[in-house]
């Protein structure tokens, strides 16, 4: 499957580990997906299946996120800088509720609530991993 | 539904072409002068002035990821996590990342290691960027001292250093500070901050506290 140009969502997208890795990382896993690696251009998407989004609970922050499964696949564009990149659903996460109204800016525009989370390789093609977080569209 | 408006591409552009001064960099051998080269790096600066796409005729970067085996001179030998292997130079056009922006010379054979670069002609990857030892793990806290947190990741538990110079929090997303006093047991918290080898313990560089 491509990933196309229909838009998804929006909001702040963070970064994760995952697969076989070095330090705290280690532990991780390979994802509620089975095949998560952090050198792979690869996503958490909230909404995986029902038992992560009870995890997650994006709805309490008022994101009505649809789902979407392992295998999908998304285009995860920078708001300011229009850097782009194609991931695959791999994992669960982020875990929305814990962080309901936090908002990452750039240019004085603002995204809310952390909707994706991505691999270190997939992070990094459109910012850098020392900043954290990113606002980001999301495409389909 | 949440979505926002398009943007077209950011008229932000530097004034050169970022990837073939890169691969410019590292064809002349040049010396390893550190993080700056390319511009500020550190989260406020990354937001305020967003990173450039690179060069639209190469389709994509290269990711590395891994631990530093040997460090030979500014080419980093590193042993990937699924036992490929991956020869990292650094140019004078590397940005150098250990818990705040440095230099190459903070680079230590048993570190771990992201990089994003180019492919070269000879097999290594031209380091645009280099991330040494970075996480960014959701925790809860579990305790509070004055020089460090305690903090279970998972099922493990973590210690997290704080460096009176480096380590900042954000709550919910509001500006960076050196107030670490609204911390609370039992909060969600992400930490980013730099694995420490030596006893598996993180350098705290920020931490975001949550709900």
């Amino acid at each position: 499957m491509a990933c196309g140009s229909t838009s998804l969502w929006a909001g702040e997208s963070t970064w994760f580990c995952c697969g076989s890795a070095w330090g705290p990382c280690g532990s991780a896993g390979t994802g509620a997906c089975g095949t998560c690696q952090s050198s792979r251009a690869q996503a958490a998407w909230p909404n995986a299946s029902q038992a992560c989004f009870d995890i997650t609970r994006p709805d309490l922050c008022g994101e009505n996120i649809p789902r979407r499964g392992c295998g999908s696949v998304m285009n995860v564009r920078h708001q300011c800088s229009g850097a782009t990149v194609c991931v695959t659903i791999s994992d669960c996460g982020p875990r929305t509720k814990s962080f309901c109204g936090e908002a990452t800016c750039c240019n004085g525009a603002c995204r809310t609530n952390r909707v994706i989370d991505l691999t270190p390789a997939a992070f990094s093609a459109i910012g850098n991993l020392d900043s954290g977080m990113l606002p980001v569209y999301i495409y389909e | 539904m949440n979505t926002g408006h398009q943007h077209g591409r950011s008229g932000d552009r530097r004034g050169f072409d970022r990837r073939r001064f890169l691969t410019r960099a590292a064809l002349g051998g040049a010396t390893v002068v550190g993080a700056s080269a390319l511009g500020g790096l550190d989260a406020e600066a990354a937001f305020a002035e967003p990173m450039p796409s690179l060069d639209p005729a190469i389709a994509r970067s290269t990711f590395a990821e891994g631990r530093i085996s040997r460090v030979n001179g500014s080419v980093l030998e590193v042993k990937g996590s699924y036992g490929e292997q991956h020869l990292v130079q650094l140019t004078n056009a590397t940005s150098v990342w250990k818990l705040r922006p440095t230099t190459a010379d903070a680079i230590k054979p048993g570190d771990g290691l992201y990089a994003r670069g180019v492919d070269m002609p000879d097999g290594t990857i031209a380091a645009d960027a280099v991330w040494v030892n970075i996480v960014n793990i959701l925790c809860t806290i579990r305790g509070i001292a004055k020089d460090r947190l305690h903090l279970s990741h998972g099922r493990h538990a973590v210690v997290g250093h704080l460096h009176a110079a480096h380590t900042t929090a954000s709550y919910l997303g509001g500006a960076q500070t050196a107030d670490l006093s609204r911390l609370r047991i039992g909060q969600s918290a992400q930490i980013l901050g730099a694995w420490r080898p030596e006893d598996d313990g993180i350098d705290v560089a920020r931490v975001t506290a949550g709900h």
